[in-house]
């Protein structure tokens, strides 16, 4: 929170403003990260009822988004923000948008504990096991780097996602041998190819906000560079 | 060098490097400029290129310099007593500090408007004509003229075109504004000074000025003064942040106002106790 300094600006009020909608945001990525694990255990475990109760929740993530939204766009009619305060609000707006499409990405992979898989395919699931938890470390890491508004931490764990989307290709061409093995399994490796696919999804949005994170602390937007570039950071 | 994404947009503003402008592309070059009012220093060591026919904010807190310093454009600082000034303030390649500048035809190249409307107890055509008359211009025809480009320019022909005859002073707040402005730029002048021009008017006449300010770089250099930061960052192409005699911050404004380098400058555009 070091690097956010809201506390000394001169209108009381308007500190009040930012660091309400700053803990709006955290409590929405606590929301997110509780349903990806949840999304995670439901299906490691077949746990229907887990499964449902991450369906049944996501509104939460979603109401959270509309009245966050709502409230940076008051503040900047109301504040006229500028310079960091302006880049702190650009950076929230969009990073709840991609926490929202986190949520959604749980919902898919809670879906998946919903299907039935017999007996012989149950091993499957566990493979996803390895991913999930890179993701959810990714994730943690994530909204640790936003809590703290560390742009160093952001950078490194912006890189990271190189891992994630190492496991998630070593775990397709799994998925594959499989496939080609036992055709008859196709219809539930397929389940576990979108489960798996929206964990990927999951690291590419921890990314984006990283970059927002380094758009906020540094000024520069960072999106599309080439990663040598980003060394220059 | 980051490589950034390349701009697509229409709308991308050219930005000019302030610190490398080309002879031709400065109307105003600031050489280490220190101003003294008896021992107390207002002005300390500004160096800056004021770029020719762009808009250029100075902002910051009172008291720090930079009503002081856009004075010192058109030597108005003159006839404060106790005011020392070294350095230099280049138009076109000579300081107007030089002994022999003519100060009256100075403020013909560097016009100025203040904080409140002052037109003179003449009829509104008058006062648009009263420095063309000084400078001996009696042709009615070329006053005539000069009175429908001026008013034009300033955005207040219209509202006034069937009452050129009438007292100045039965304007509105606004419409005097833009009646000092169109006085100001009758003499065509290359430099237009703004001191404040908007602290005593309504927010709509305020807009009208600010619309006004856009058109005007066209043909003008203009320098504004402004405490209104929301105002600089709407009509400046360059910002500069000055605190305590100092100028801390010189920038295009769109950087200035979204990424500062400074934190004295961040500290000041976002509200934050210094």
């Amino acid at each position: 929170m070091d690097n956010l300094n809201l506390g000394r600006h001169i209108s009381g009020q308007f500190n009040e403003d930012l660091e309400r909608v700053i803990n709006h945001v955290m409590h929405m990525g606590g929301l997110v990260e509780k349903q990806v694990s949840d999304a995670l255990v439901a299906v490691a475990e077949a746990d229907e009822e887990l499964a449902r109760k991450v369906l049944s929740n996501d509104f939460q993530i979603n109401s959270l988004e509309v009245s966050i939204d709502d409230e940076c766009t008051r503040i900047i009619a109301k504040r006229q923000p500028a310079a960091g305060d302006l880049r702190l609000i650009m950076a929230i707006v969009k990073t709840i948008a991609d926490l929202e499409r986190i949520g959604d990405e749980a919902e898919k992979i809670a879906n998946v504990a919903l299907e039935s898989f017999s007996g012989d395919y149950k091993a499957l699931l566990l493979s996803l096991e390895n991913l999930g938890n890179r993701v959810i470390e990714f994730l943690r890491a994530t909204l640790d780097a936003f809590t703290r508004m560390d742009a160093e931490t952001a950078i490194s764990v912006h890189k990271s996602d190189d891992k994630v989307d190492r496991e998630y290709e070593a775990l397709m061409r799994q998925l594959m041998t499989y496939m080609m093995e036992d055709p008859r399994s196709i219809p539930q490796i397929m389940s576990v190819i979108w489960s798996a696919r929206a964990l990927e999804r999951i690291g590419d949005r921890c990314q984006n906000i990283c970059e927002y994170i380094i758009y906020f602390v540094k000024g520069k937007d960072v999106r599309h560079l080439k990663a040598e570039d980003m060394k220059e950071l | 060098m980051i490589s950034v994404t390349p701009k697509v947009l229409a709308s991308d503003p050219e930005q000019l490097d302030l610190n490398n402008l080309s002879p031709e592309q400065v109307a105003l070059g600031i050489n280490n400029l220190n101003l003294y009012y008896g021992d107390k220093q207002a002005l300390k060591n500004i160096t800056m290129s004021i770029p020719k026919g762009q808009v250029t904010a100075f902002i910051g807190p009172s008291g720090c310099g930079k009503s002081t310093l856009l004075r010192c454009i058109n030597r108005m600082n003159d006839l404060v007593d106790s005011c020392r000034i070294e350095g230099e303030i280049n138009l076109h390649g000579e300081n107007i500090y030089n002994k022999h500048v003519d100060v009256a035809a100075l403020r013909r190249q560097v016009g100025m408007v203040f904080q409140r409307p002052n037109p003179f107890p003449k009829s509104i055509y008058e006062n648009v004509v009263y420095g063309l008359r000084i400078t001996g211009v009696n042709n009615r025809r070329v006053l005539d003229d000069a009175v429908e480009k001026s008013l034009r320019s300033a955005a207040l022909w219209d509202e006034v075109k069937d009452r050129l005859h009438e007292s100045a002073l039965g304007l509105s707040g606004g419409q005097q504004q833009r009646l000092v402005i169109a006085r100001a730029i009758a003499i065509e002048p290359e430099v237009l000074l703004l001191d404040e021009p908007t602290s005593a008017l309504d927010p709509i006449s305020t807009l009208t000025i600010e619309e006004l300010i856009n058109d005007l770089k066209k043909q003008f250099t203009v320098v504004i003064v402004t405490h209104n930061m929301q105002q600089a960052a709407r009509v400046s192409d360059q910002t500069a942040f000055m605190y305590m005699g100092d100028l801390i911050e010189y920038s295009d404004t769109n950087t200035l106002f979204t990424a500062p380098l400074k934190k004295k400058t961040e500290d000041y555009i976002t509200g934050r106790y210094g």
